[in-house]
Order: structure tokens, then sequence, then C-alpha cells
């Protein structure tokens, strides 16, 4: 019933001018780049800050109050390898918009981050994932099993673990795609709320391609229920497609402007 | 093991609009439950009830609105009568006579009729138009120019005539647009999407999802009211989060029920009373699906369903 959620990439150090803002603090690149993908209608806007070892806190407690306090709150990502830096983007986000995400957990060595999600209330990825790629939706669920648990002991609400099946690149695992569309429909019987680095599957296509390709991929992923999604909202066609499956699945009701708002 | 009452309180709110000036406005909206649902949550402002009375006077009226009005002599009398109807939180003034094929009476008589009702009132006023969306655009326009400065909602822009609605009324003199979609969802939507376009704040804006007496359509106007409602609060929707303003006298006092005489019918017993019953069960209808406040004529349907706010609230 709810609207597909939005999570906007391009705040990302691995682009080069994000990556040298970052190093030096620099505010501008990091705001226009936030500008755009809110314009562009991204709901929460994702904070990837690398493994960041020494300055995470720092950088993290940085990100999060400069985007927030030019963006009217907008709700954040905190995406890195460094759980200090996230507790630390946790303790000045404000929630007015909506909880703090913690990307992200895995059922290996991460899933201490689903007990940091759980001590600071907030969402948390649940990647289907121990030790690289899952071999089979038998193991992601599995993985999925001993998260949702984890989180449950911990009183979490079951909702604020958003599954993450690993969305896999098609140029060489093509045989792999019906695959992840089936474990979304698995977890999403489970009533549970599903994500994913979306843009994934088509890694080193054609830059032409790339938009056809994730807005059909994102429609049949939405028709096996996956709520979220992390993406370029800056791609139109992407954003178009996600705003019609919404209005298909009543998930928005229609108006002649659907697309324009 | 006793029984924990878990509250149904969204994270999302209807927008709260004011009507009126000063000492005398009212707020509509502010809820953030469903209709009427004050056991979950406080209900920020109550369901407000209006007075309709239209520009041409007594004329048909049935006969306990006759004797409420007793002797009144002009309009203004009248709407001085209409706002001190116990349980009247605003004024409704339609001009039916507006209408081309119902003696199109001139904008500026319209505007006269306007300014006496607005001059002898102390509480909200509300302009509805008649079945003509060009004249309406054409009153509006003047109407809310002379009626500037006293915060009052106009019904209604439609599909046909929101740009020139919206650019007056909204725009050009801050007063309040009523948009009105006659039962359908989608140009509910659409039109709050257009006057925002246009630029109007959105909260200046409440809506007419339209409404039909009970038995004439009206489970359609209940499922409009409720989807809306639940996309406005459930959906966090901010393109149908205004407040829903639904007119009752105009639709049930012209049904059979409340036409047909005692000679013609008289297994259905006192005319009047029928009329009465069709505006009360409506208008508590449309409160219970969701509407923000009923516009009703009788006085007897308006202490009725003021009473039914009071005891739920």
């Amino acid at each position: 019933m709810a609207s597909f959620v939005t999570i906007g990439e391009r705040i990302h150090c691995i682009s080069p001018v994000i990556r040298e803002a970052m190093e030096k603090m620099n505010p501008e690149p990091i705001l226009k780049r936030a500008k755009e993908q809110i314009d562009a209608g991204a709901t929460y806007l994702d904070v990837n800050i690398g493994p960041a070892e020494s300055t995470g806190v720092e950088l993290m407690k940085w990100a999060v109050q400069l985007l927030q306090e030019n963006f009217d709150n907008v709700p954040l990502c905190l995406d890195t390898a460094n759980a200090k830096a996230i507790e630390a983007g946790i303790s000045v986000y404000n929630r007015a918009k909506g909880k703090p995400i913690v990307n992200s957990a895995d059922a290996g060595d991460r899933i201490g981050n689903i007990d940091l999600a759980a001590a600071n209330d907030a969402i948390c990825f649940a990647l289907c994932s121990k030790d690289g790629v899952p071999a089979d939706n038998d193991e992601r669920m599995a993985y999925c099993q001993e998260m949702l648990e984890r989180g449950m002991m911990l009183g979490m609400d079951p909702a604020d673990l958003w599954f993450d099946p690993l969305f896999l690149v098609i140029k060489g695992m093509q045989e792999k795609q019906m695959e992840v569309l089936e474990c979304i429909k698995m977890l999403s019987d489970m009533g549970l709320n599903t994500t994913g680095g979306l843009s994934n599957i088509s890694n080193g296509m054609p830059k032409h391609i790339r938009p056809i390709i994730d807005s059909a991929m994102v429609a049949m992923a939405m028709q096996c229920g996956l709520t979220s999604a992390i993406v370029n909202p800056c791609d139109l066609r992407l954003m178009e497609t996600i705003k019609s499956c919404d209005i298909i699945k009543n998930n928005t009701l229609y108006a002649d402007s659907y697309l324009e708002i | 093991m006793a029984f924990v009452q878990k509250p149904q309180v969204y994270k999302s709110a209807i927008n709260t609009v004011e009507l009126g000036v000063s000492d005398n406005k009212i707020t509509l909206g502010g809820a953030t439950v469903s209709p009427l649902y004050s056991f979950d949550a406080p209900i920020a402002n109550a369901p407000k009830v209006g007075v309709e009375i239209t520009d041409l006077g007594l004329e048909g009226e049935p006969k306990g609105i006759v004797d409420y009005y007793g002797d009144c002599k002009t309009i203004g009398e009248q709407a001085k009568k209409a706002a001190a109807m116990p349980g009247a939180d605003f004024v409704c003034l339609r001009f039916v006579g507006a209408e081309p094929g119902e003696g199109d009476r001139s904008v500026e008589e319209c505007v006269k009729i306007a300014k006496e009702v607005s001059e002898a009132i102390d509480i909200p006023l509300v302009i509805a138009g008649c079945k003509s969306s060009q004249k309406d655009a054409q009153i509006f326009e003047k109407i809310a120019e002379a009626l500037s400065g006293k915060n009052v909602l106009f019904l209604s822009a439609k599909e046909e005539n929101y740009k020139t609605v919206g650019a007056s009324v909204g725009l050009a003199y801050s007063q309040k647009v009523g948009a009105e979609s006659s039962v359908d969802i989608n140009l509910a939507k659409q039109l709050n999407v257009l006057l925002t376009q246009l630029g109007v704040a959105k909260e200046n804006i409440i809506m007419n999802l339209g409404s039909a007496a009970a038995g004439y359509g009206f489970e359609y106007v209940a499922s409009t009211i409720d989807r809306v409602k639940q996309a406005a609060l459930a959906q966090n929707d901010a393109m149908l989060q205004m407040p829903v303003v639904t007119p009752i006298a105009s639709e049930t006092w012209v049904v059979k029920e409340a036409l047909a005489s005692e000679e013609d019918m008289p297994e259905w017993g006192c005319q009047e009373q029928r009329g009465i019953e069709m505006e009360i069960v409506t208008a508590a209808a449309c409160l219970a699906c969701g509407s923000d406040a009923v516009i009703l004529k009788h006085p007897a349907s308006v202490a009725t369903i003021s009473a039914m706010v009071a005891a739920l609230m």
C-alpha cells in the first residue's frame, strides 16, 4: 500500500568529485548532487563515505548535518563499513522525515550492524549473504531467517529490516536473474520489506542501454513485491517506470499529472 | 489477558485551513486519525456545520425553514438569522439565481448580495455558485474582490474554470478555493495538482469531492471520500491532504423523498420530516466517511448533526 521508496545513490565516494569533496570537506559538490537527486524525486539519499577508517566519525557527522540542514531534514541512508561512523551519524541525525538507515548488515562479518540499528531505532539493510554471492535461494532465505531472528530478539520491528536479495550483474550472471526475482517474491510473501542496489544489474552495459534494462528490472521486481531500491533518481525513464508501477499497484492514487509530482 | 488498545494514529495529517478572520475564524482539518476516531487520538478540529441560504430568499422553502426565518425581509436579515442558528459554524450563500436559466442574476447584483450577507454575519462565509461554470467564474472574481480580506471559501473551481477561479479567488484575492470533482477520485487529485501548479498554496485549497443523497449513488461518494482519506493519511499523498467540504442540502432537498407531496405519497408520512431525515442521514454518513464540514439548511438537521459531532468528539 505504501509507495516505493527510492534511495538516491549518487553521493558515493567512488565518484572522483565526491571523493575529493569528502576529503576536503567541501560542501558544494555534495549539495549539488543532493539537490539534483531530491529534485528528481528521491525519498532517501545514500551517503557513502567508503571505509573511512580514520576520518569516518567526523566525516559522517559533517555530511549528515550538511545535508539535513540544507534540505529540510532529508532522510538519509548511512553507508560505510565503519560502524563507529554510522553511530556518529545517527547521533546528529534528525528523524523528522524518517528514521536513519544503516547500510548495511549481512549474515557474516557485518551482522553486528543489526545490533547497531536495534540500539539506535534505525532501519537496517540486511544483505542475504554471508561471504560472496549466495549459491541459491535456499541459502538466501536461511540468511534472511538468521538476520530476522536476530533483529526481533533485539526488539526490532520486522518492518525495519529491509532485506536485500543481492541484485547481480546481467553481463556474467544472466542465468541468475529470475532467481533474484523469486527471492524478492518469497521475502514479500513473508510480509518483509525489500531493497537492493538495482543499478548493479546493468554494470558494464552501454550508457544508453542502462535506463532501459534498469526500468524493466524495477518493474519486474515491483511486481514481485520489491518495496525500495538504491537507484540513480536522475534516470528519468527509471523514475517514470517506478511512478507508473506505483499507480498500477494502487500504491499511489492516479491523476493525469502523476509523473509531474 | 486485558485488552490493550493500539491506537491507529497516522504520521500524516489533513491540512488545516482557516476560514474567516480574527476572533470569528474556524479551522478545518488537522486530523491524524480515521474520520471521527477520537478514541485513537484527539481530533484537533471537530467537523464543522454550515447553514445554507440562497439568493432566492425563502421562495419554495419548507414550512419549518420559513417559520425559522419568520419575518426576515432582506437577505441580510436572513443571513444574520442563519448565523444565529444553534449549531451553525459558518454560513453558505448559494447563488441559485445566477444561473442563466434561473434568472441570470447580474454579476453586480450578486456582489451586492454577497456584501450584504458578509456584513450581516459574524461567522465565516462560504460562497457557492450556480450550475454554470462560466457564470461562476465571473461572479466569483468580483465577489472575491469585494470581500477582500474576509477569508471566504468559494465553491467551487471545476475542471472547466479552475484557471480563472484559481487565479482570481486564490491568487489575486487570497481567498480559499474549493476544488470540485463530482465524485471523480482521479480528477479530485488532478485538480489539486493543477491548482497547486497554478500557484495556489495547498493551505488555501479545500476539496468538494461531490455529494449525492443517500440512495442516489451515495456509495460512490462514500468510497471516494474513503479512498481520498486513505491516500491522505496512510499513503501520505500531499495532493489529497486538503480538508473536504460536502454540500448536503442542495442534494437532499431535490430528491423525490423530499419533494413528493403527502397527497401523492400518503404512506410516506410528513413531507418536511422526510426532507429533514434525508439531510441528516446523508450528512452523518459523509462525516463518518471523512468530510471535514457539511452544509445543511433545515434548523432541525443543523441541531441534530452538530449535537452528533459534539457527542463524538
